[in-house]
């Protein structure tokens, strides 16, 4: 990291992805631009001039077509800052008051949350089975109660992300 | 071949899948497509970047764009016959919503 670069921690869940979109953009408006993304939740950012910067994200896990779709965004003007997941970070530089839109309709913002959505559901099983294996070899009681506490607080968080991506897709599907 | 009826299933098409549709008359890559479909609409079509790309895909799947050419990460499309039958019903369809808005008065400016 260079002197001008600082690190930030914040966090958004999956669903929080306009939130997120906001916040990158409002940290631009106060010359902080974000450079790259290290591990959950931690941002590296460049302190500069202010800038309109405006910042989206898409979720993408396609490997085979990756360097296609990225050529697309490139293309059409957008600057790929990096991934976390599947998560993409791109961002455009706007003029004063315009917002641009990587997708501009509401059947393809769609089509976002349901390939998160998918994500989500295929990857449970594996999840609970680390978790799962994790509870089952701890020896400690005091471990697996912790591991127990963890577990719970996963799937939590998990089925409130999977009703709340819901949501999302039947607020678009009405417009 | 399918027949009409089959095609029916793809119709309506929305207003930025037609034009994506229509700008593939000739072979063209998704930012060109993009372009094409700016230029064509007066402005008043502007497919995102994430639009276009879930939209060629789909198009793809369904056999309505098949893909022509690869050059330096861009993968050009082109409509098929398929795409072609779609269109055209999509087309007759808007010329007829056209019509009955030319004889309501609707059109003319005010």
């Amino acid at each position: 990291m260079t002197e001008n670069t600082i690190r930030k921690f914040k966090w958004f869940w999956a669903w929080q992805d306009d939130k997120e979109e906001a916040w990158l953009t409002q940290m631009s408006r106060e010359g902080w631009h974000l450079a790259s993304l290290g591990f959950p939740g931690f941002y590296n950012f460049t302190v500069g001039e202010p800038s309109h910067y405006v910042y989206r994200l898409d979720f993408f896990t396609e490997t085979k077509d990756y360097t296609h779709y990225l050529q697309l965004f490139k293309d059409a003007g957008w600057e790929h800052l990096g991934r976390w997941g599947g998560w993409q970070y791109f961002r455009i530089l706007a003029q004063e008051g315009e917002s641009p839109e990587i997708y501009t309709d509401p059947d393809s913002k769609v089509q976002k949350y349901r390939r998160l959505l998918a994500f989500l559901i295929v990857f449970l099983p594996v999840w609970n089975v680390v978790i799962l294996r994790n509870l089952g070899s701890s020896v400690h009681e005091v471990l697996q109660f912790i591991s127990f506490v963890a577990y719970i607080a996963f799937m939590t968080i998990y089925i409130i992300a999977v009703m709340q991506l819901i949501r999302r897709i039947k607020a678009l599907k009405q417009l | 071949m399918e027949s009409i009826g089959n095609l029916t299933r793809y119709l309506p098409l929305t207003e930025a899948t037609c034009y994506i549709m229509l700008a593939l008359t000739e072979p063209l890559h998704g930012y060109a497509i993009m372009q094409k479909v700016e230029t064509m609409s007066e402005g008043t079509v502007k497919v995102g970047a994430g639009t276009m790309y879930g939209a060629l895909s789909t198009l793809e799947k369904e056999g309505l764009i098949v893909k022509v050419d690869e050059q330096d990460r861009r993968k050009s499309y082109a409509l098929t016959g398929k795409g072609q039958q779609v269109l055209r019903a999509q087309l007759q369809r808007a010329a007829i919503l056209l019509k009955n808005g030319q004889a309501s008065g609707m059109t003319r400016e005010e």
